[in-house]
């Protein structure tokens, strides 16, 4: 066949093409040969001599497609009851059918509409909406015939039994999915060539009434389900209805619909009984129903304001199982109770969180608030005693104790120890108290280890930054300087001309004024016995000779030694103070030593020389001469001869007292005190670091050396 | 010897002495620290000049760095040098 322009006639060609696109329409059979032949007829009459015919060609189509759909809507409009199932049949046969009308008439589409094209301008006024890029305007214009012919006026009925047989599917009895699907199918299909809005039919005709109709539909299952079910029951048709829904959105709608079924369904079951919800999400929390949290979190978390009261009332429910974990605990073991009890809560709702409640942020953050309140708890008008319960925790971990935990497992416990230090509001006082309890470790060497004292410095100061730690650090680094001090010592002492002998084993401690918790203005005078004069003599020398600039001044106070007793059936070796060492070391010269004589040999004061007569006359290595409970100005004392003691290496340590009684019958001659202000007075006095908790009895107190 | 003293252990704590509290740059005590540290001790040291005037050791180095004729003490304008 040539593909020169011909004359053509006109109305021969377009009668026999109208017999093939008859057939094309309805989907009838079409010879593979005819098609052909009907294509070259296309070509022809658009590329006719002298005229060509396309523009005709172009009319008698449109007409024909016109009377066509007129046909189809009288054949729908005649089915009556079944206007939905027979408009789908319509309507699914003429789509392809204007497909395939697409193909047959692909010459005249490219090469006639192009020429014809609308400019941008006549675009923007919106005639049609075609374009080179969109599916052609033959399709375009018969596919909106068709709706403007069939679908307006039919529109009411359709959408009606639309809306009718969704109302059937949601009751279950789900008959003509496909033909539902077909239908709202065909209504997004309409307008999709258009280049604005293509949805813009389907939305307005279809998913505006469908969504008012969900929502009332929705409010009455609501209000069904309220009568007919508990809080948890409600819950749980709720979110198998929103599930429900959402795959009949998938099955019939646009995706653009399903977001707003959804939301409209949330609205109407979750967002109108939010009080309902509300009111019953307290006994879910409390009873900690994990289950009905779970579904309660899924409901709330779609609507606005569902959540804020669920976070408050898990928040006060972990409050309060945090405050009733760590009251009244035994004063036994506090501060380990206290931390244990808080790691408790701690984890327990950091597991349901995150198995329950999906990981929320604003739970956890509940969680921190809660727990917060609770570390930092106090009856009203005392001081919170958390801080040092924390620190005194820690204190117990770092000290070597007969618990036997190795290393490894005093890390465990200290890195978890930090999740509660975290919550601590007052860190400053915290760190006094660890500070304190840090130094007297130290200087009395009880630490477990010094790699986990400096483990934990890191911890903390991983958790509070460097200023936070650096008098700590300070005091940590105090040792090894010291330690290294003691070695340029003694290499002084080799190298010096004569050879110094200082009688004694010699070791110090030098720290750094400022960082470490320490009065540095001794309690009492003190005159160091003549047997350690030398030591100290020399290591000043030394001190003066490596450093310019500085005053080394003896904490006596925190001085300790050992002392070995040769009068005793055995060589028993004794762990001191300096000042029970002065004591001790009176008795080399004479059987029978007078208040007096000690007075002056030590130069202390009364209130500390009591005290270290005391502490000795309390583990029977001295003998009051006058057997009496005072100690006067005329008492004198002698060495406890026939002393015994299971081990051959013990510590003396300061008195021991019971103290409110006492102190109640002490003070009783002068006035009567009430126990809360002696409570109070011990306090200060803890405070000021002249007592201590004694850590075996909650009643008791050590003064502190 | 009834009693012999087997072991002592003794703590001293030690502070700088100077011929005056602050020091005179920065006005801040000696036994604190100059203003660009956070910790007193070891590593913001004092140091002395010929002259006998003391200062925080970075004090000093900040102020003679900033000299570009002459350095000299801020206090006596003697010559600024370090006692050894």
């Amino acid at each position: 066949m040539s593909l020169k322009p011909r004359v053509v006639d006109f109305d021969e060609t377009w009668n026999k093409l109208l017999t093939t696109i008859k057939a094309v329409v309805m989907l009838d059979y079409v010879e593979r040969a005819t098609w052909n032949d009907r294509f070259s007829d296309i070509y022809a009459l658009c590329v006719a001599y002298p005229e060509p015919l396309g523009e005709r060609l172009y009319t008698e189509t449109k007409v024909f497609l016109e009377n066509h759909v007129r046909q189809l809507y009288k054949k729908v409009l005649e089915s009556e009851e079944k206007v939905l199932v027979m408009y789908n049949r319509y309507w699914d046969e003429y789509s392809k059918g204007a497909d395939y009308m697409d193909c047959l008439y692909r010459y005249l589409n490219t090469q006639f509409i192009k020429k014809n094209k609308l400019t941008e301008a006549d675009l923007q006024y919106g005639y049609g909406g075609v374009d080179m890029n969109e599916p052609l305007m033959e399709i375009g214009e018969v596919l909106t015939n068709l709706i403007t012919l069939i679908s307006e006026p039919l529109q009411a009925v359709l959408i009606r039994m639309l809306l009718l047989e969704i109302k059937n599917d949601r009751c279950g009895e789900n008959l003509n999915q496909k033909v539902i699907h077909g239908v709202i199918n065909s209504f997004v299909h309409v307008e999709q060539y258009k280049k604005k809005f293509p949805l813009k039919f389907y939305q307005e005709i279809f998913e505006g009434p469908f969504l008012t109709k969900t929502g009332e539909y929705y409010k009455q299952e609501a209000s069904n389900l309220l009568q007919e079910s508990n809080c948890s029951q409600y819950m749980q048709k709720v979110l198998a209805r929103l599930q429900e829904e959402g795959m009949r959105c998938r099955k019939y709608l646009h995706p653009s619909s399903y977001a707003k079924v959804i939301h409209e369904c949330q609205q109407r079951m979750v967002a109108d009984h939010l009080q309902f919800l509300h009111g019953e999400c307290q006994n879910i929390i409390r009873q900690e129903r994990r289950e009905d949290m779970a579904i309660m979190y899924t409901l709330l978390r779609a609507v606005s304001n569902g959540l804020p009261h669920m976070i408050q009332e898990l928040q006060v429910h972990i409050h309060n199982e945090g405050i009733r974990g760590t009251s009244n605990l035994s004063l036994e073991n506090m501060p380990t109770l206290f931390v244990e009890s808080v790691l408790e809560v701690h984890s327990k709702f950091v597991q349901l969180i995150n198995t329950v409640l999906n990981r929320d942020q604003h739970f956890m953050s509940a969680l921190d608030k809660a727990l917060t309140s609770v570390v930092n708890f106090r009856e009203p008008k005392s001081i919170c005693k958390t801080p040092e319960l924390l620190a005194r925790y820690c204190d117990n971990l770092l000290k070597k104790s007969a618990k036997g935990m190795t290393e490894n497992e005093v890390e465990d416990k200290l890195t978890s120890f930090i999740t509660v230090f975290k919550y601590i509001d007052d860190k400053d006082i915290f760190q006094k108290f660890y500070a304190r309890m840090l130094a007297k470790r130290l200087i009395q060497g009880l630490s477990l280890s010094m790699d986990s004292e400096e483990a934990m410095i890191n911890k903390l100061k991983q958790a509070c930054g460097y200023e936070f730690t650096s008098k700590l650090h300070r005091m940590y680094t105090d040792m090894s300087v010291s330690a290294d001090l003691n070695n340029k010592f003694n290499n002084f002492i080799k190298t010096q001309e004569t050879v110094v002998d200082l009688g004694i084993s010699f070791q110090i401690y030098v720290l750094q004024a400022g960082a470490w918790p320490l009065t540095h203005a001794p309690s009492s005078p003190f005159a160091i016995p003549q047997e350690l004069e030398k030591s100290v003599q020399m290591f000043e020398l030394f001190y003066n000779q490596h450093f310019s600039g500085r005053k080394l001044t003896w904490l006596h106070y925190l001085c300790t030694g050992e002392v070995k007793m040769n009068y005793l059936s055995k060589p028993y070796v004794a762990m001191v103070t300096t000042y029970q060492m002065a004591v001790l070391l009176a008795f080399n010269n004479s059987q029978i030593v007078s208040y007096k004589e000690l007075q002056d040999s030590t130069q202390m004061n009364e209130k500390e020389l009591q005290k270290t007569i005391k502490s000795l006359l309390d583990v029977k290595m001295l003998n009051h001469e006058l057997q009496k409970e005072e100690i006067e100005a005329e008492s004198t004392f002698s060495l406890n001869m026939g002393f015994t003691s299971k081990r051959t290496k013990f510590k003396i340590t300061t008195s021991m007292q019971k103290d409110t009684p006492q102190v109640i019958n002490q003070s009783k001659a002068r006035f009567n005190p009430s126990i809360s202000m002696i409570k109070k007075c011990i306090e200060v006095l803890i405070d000021k670091q002249y007592i201590e908790r004694s850590q075996t009895s909650a009643d008791e107190y050590s003064y502190v050396a | 010897m009834k009693v012999k003293i087997h072991q002592w252990n003794g703590v001293a704590s030690w502070l700088w002495v100077a011929n005056d509290e602050n020091c005179g740059i920065c006005r801040m005590p000696f036994n604190g620290c100059c203003p660009d540290c956070k910790v007193p001790g070891d590593d913001c040291p004092l140091v002395w000049g010929q002259c006998s005037h003391c200062f925080h050791m970075h004090c000093i180095l900040k102020w003679l760095n900033s000299q570009q004729v002459q350095q000299q003490c801020p206090m006596c304008r003697q010559e600024w040098k370090f006692k050894e």
